[in-house]
């Protein structure tokens, strides 16, 4: 620590070096921040905690096919089982086809949908409403910022797959993990073409106990083995999981952009505390000199190094909040809205990139702080500037 | 005026290994921006590959893709009866139904994703010309459950040789054939026989959507569009097959973006690293830099040479990039990769394609860096007070 001063001094000696290569490591957690998050936000984050006891089934086919409403007694009926809903997603356009205003609308069971949804949070008064009212809906909050409805107003909403015009009044607001859909009473659809078939697309359900949700997979998967539509169910965390595998080699992509990024950020930083040690080689001949010993040149270099990556690190991860939010905000106003959702700053993010920094400073550090400690007195010395 | 531009030249290879670092550092950001951005172009040729001009889609009216589609049999027999349509041999106007249906299926890595089976009849090869074609093993007969699958569908899924049975809830196909669709969207699909893929699907007598290719690319077409819109028995909406491909063009949306913002930032950080070592041999050169001044040459030259030098260090490191992005395309990613298309719901399989026009801009790109990184070690070069400089050890 006692030579914390000269370190520093050394560090700051040039200015606009020692600014320019901090910027560059600033820039560089900011990047390393944003994409994990979008990979984080892309895996979803349900499953933990409350979620753990859900449940979604589906068409053993794929997602685009349907299943038999009359499943839901059958599925009631397994040990375990606390309550089913069917939901049906209806991917219709508000106002245009533009994806910005693309969101999840789905039919859903309000009688069941507050039990099965218990990591949901919505005011009773206003479950009682929706319960009341066919042609109403429930939007999740971050919905009502970006569309700023208030309770009472209508939307209309236009099928894509599904045929018809869903004019629906919105008659609660409710907060949770994912605030991105809105949810609308399963009768309304009665009319439409999957109602008449008396089909759904997927059912949701919650088990007592999270210990539960392997053996009613299992039943409900046998149950309907040999039927006209067989069924996969799955945990909520898998099921979101598709979702993410479906993007394909996204994730192997961002990753190596990530490490590719981290090694430009090593070079540069190497190349600076390189120069400075070369400029300063009578300097360190010098203290050499008066007794200093090799491995503690080391160390000083490398101490150098430490100190403008943690510096770096520091103000990247604190500068890497607020852009994260503004790159979000942005996003959420263009063609890629539906990535913007679900993207939150996780504490493990922010300690990956401070852990980046370090490992930035020890990596770029390292090659001249040894060359440093090989100076040679007499060489050192003999060398002007 | 050769004097500035050979000594700065120089330079670059005095200092190898300043130089190296600082060149691999831009040539690296290069690489990425342009493996990215190729990634993105491999999605946007696929999705313009298409067969014909003349080729209409006709879909359920808000259908994005046939995947949400439905036409019925009445409709479709409505469809047969329009004017504008060509006609075979045989008279027959030239239009094919299809029937599509998603199956959710593992790929070699054990990923699972969704599928596009299509269930089609003879007229949708004639439609759809030499661009697809089988390459390998035969034909599926129609009436039976046998499938054909696309080269690039073969090499990214399990169990796609010729022989194997593909199974997908209550469904099965076998596989007795592979097709090649001239990179066109169709390249990443399983295609089986029509009634058979409406039996297994329990799709009854309707389609997802049907094909019609038109007399010519002109009032032919505009003829059966406007004929789909406003017959009565139809009421649908048809559209050319180019221009519904391309409204699928919104899925390289994010990988774009994504390209666009790592490069933007690294940029900055990179010719933060060329400003370094810029700024490192102004410092080192006052002597020289003040001896050139004294030897008559202006302020203007002495910054154009020295920005010159940091041009030159990006430009070696975009060629870098650019070479080191094509060999990394051409021997590692030589496989196709593939990505969900937001709006089929099924994987749209591509090959990352570097283009000419992407080289050029990741070169630019580096010029830039280097210009950037140059400008203001340059502009304090140029400001050294003779007298002062030289006096200085």
């Amino acid at each position: 620590m006692k030579y914390f001063r000269f370190i520093w001094k050394n560090v700051f000696r040039k200015k606009i070096r020692a600014f320019l290569t901090m910027a560059s490591i600033v820039l560089v957690l900011v990047l390393i921040v944003v994409l994990s998050s979008f990979l984080e936000g892309m895996e979803g984050t349900t499953g933990t905690g409350k979620g753990a006891t859900h449940i979604v089934v589906q068409h053993a086919t794929g997602l685009a096919n349907f299943m038999p409403l009359a499943y839901r007694q059958r599925i009631e009926q397994i040990p375990g089982v606390v309550a089913v809903a069917p939901e049906v997603w209806f991917g219709g356009m508000y106002k245009d086809d533009r994806p910005e205003n693309f969101f999840g609308q789905l039919s859903t069971d309000p009688e069941t949908w507050a039990v099965i949804h218990d990591d949901y949070t919505l005011p009773q008064d206003q479950l009682k409403t929706w319960q009341a009212e066919r042609d109403s809906f429930v939007a999740g909050k971050q919905l009502i910022d970006k569309y700023h409805w208030g309770i009472g107003d209508r939307i209309q909403i236009k099928g894509t797959y599904i045929t018809g015009m869903l004019d629906l009044v919105l008659r609660g607001v409710y907060t949770g993990p994912d605030e991105s859909n809105i949810f609308f009473h399963n009768k309304y659809l009665e009319n439409s073409s999957i109602g008449r078939l008396s089909r759904t697309g997927i059912f949701f359900l919650r088990t007592k106990t999270p210990e539960q949700v392997p053996v009613v997979c299992d039943a409900i998967n046998r149950m309907f083995e040999n039927s006209e539509a067989p069924v996969k169910a799955m945990p909520e965390k898998q099921f979101m999981l598709q979702f993410a595998e479906m993007m394909g080699n996204v994730k192997l992509l961002v990753r190596s952009i990530a490490l590719t990024v981290l090694f430009t950020v090593v070079l540069i930083v190497a190349n600076s505390v390189a120069m400075s040690a070369r400029e300063r080689t009578t300097q360190i001949a010098v203290i050499r000199a008066l007794g200093f010993r090799r491995r503690q040149v080391l160390a000083l270099v490398l101490s150098e190094a430490m100190v403008l990556a943690l510096l770096g690190g520091l103000i990247g991860v604190l500068f890497s909040i607020p852009f994260t939010h503004m790159l979000v905000e942005g996003m959420k106003h263009s063609p890629v809205a539906p990535f913007a959702y679900n993207i939150r700053i996780s504490a493990a993010t922010l300690l990956t990139a401070f852990v980046a920094a370090v490992a930035i400073g020890i990596v770029s550090g390292f090659v001249p702080a040894i060359r440093s400690a090989r100076v040679k007195i007499v060489d050192g010395l003999r060398q002007v500037a | 005026m050769w004097i500035p531009i050979k000594y700065n030249l120089r330079n670059l290879v005095v200092r190898k290994v300043s130089t190296a670092m600082t060149v691999l550092g831009i040539a690296l950001v290069v690489t990425v921006f342009l493996l990215v951005m190729s990634l993105a172009e491999g999605v946007r040729k696929t999705l313009s590959t298409t067969v014909s001009a003349k080729n209409v889609i006709v879909l359920r009216v808000g259908a994005q893709s046939d995947v949400q589609s439905y036409v019925s049999f009445d409709q479709f027999e409505a469809i047969r009866t329009l004017e504008g349509i060509e006609r075979n041999k045989d008279g027959q106007p030239l239009v094919s139904p299809e029937t599509v249906v998603l199956i959710n299926i593992p790929r070699k890595d054990g990923k699972r994703t969704n599928v596009i089976v299509r269930g089609v009849g003879p007229e949708a090869f004639t439609l759809r010309g030499d661009n697809v074609r089988v390459v390998e093993g035969r034909m599926f007969q129609s009436g039976t459950a046998e499938a054909i699958v696309s080269t690039r569908l073969k090499e990214r899924f399990a169990d796609m040789t010729i022989g194997r049975t593909i199974a997908a809830g209550s469904e099965r196909w076998t596989v007795v054939g592979v097709f090649d669709a001239a990179g066109s969207p169709y390249d990443s699909e399983m295609w089986a026989d029509l009634h058979n893929v409406q039996d297994q699907a329990h799709r009854g007598t309707g389609y997802s959507s049907v094909l019609v290719r038109a007399t010519d690319s002109g009032s032919g077409r505009d003829r059966v569009i406007a004929g789909v819109k406003d017959d009565q028995r139809i009421k649908l909406e048809a559209k050319p097959e180019t221009e519904y491909f391309a409204k699928q063009m919104g899925t390289a949306k994010p990988i774009q973006f994504l390209a666009y913002l790592v490069a933007v930032i690294m940029a900055i950080g990179a010719s933060f690293g060329a400003m370094n070592t810029m700024y490192a041999q102004v410092s080192a050169r006052t002597r020289e830099i003040a001896t050139m001044r004294a030897l008559g040459f202006s302020r203007t030259v002495v910054l154009a040479s020295f920005v010159l030098e940091s041009t030159t260090l990006g430009l070696i490191g975009g060629l870098c990039g650019a070479l080191l992005s094509a060999l990394i395309v051409h021997a590692v990613l030589t496989a196709p990769t593939g990505t969900s298309n937001f709006a089929t719901f099924a994987e749209i399989m591509f090959n990352f394609e570097l283009t000419v026009p992407l080289i050029v801009s990741g070169v630019i790109f580096s010029l830039a860096m280097g210009l950037f990184g140059g400008l203001l070690p340059a502009a304090r070069a140029a400001r050294l007070k003779i007298v002062n400089a030289l006096r200085e050890a």
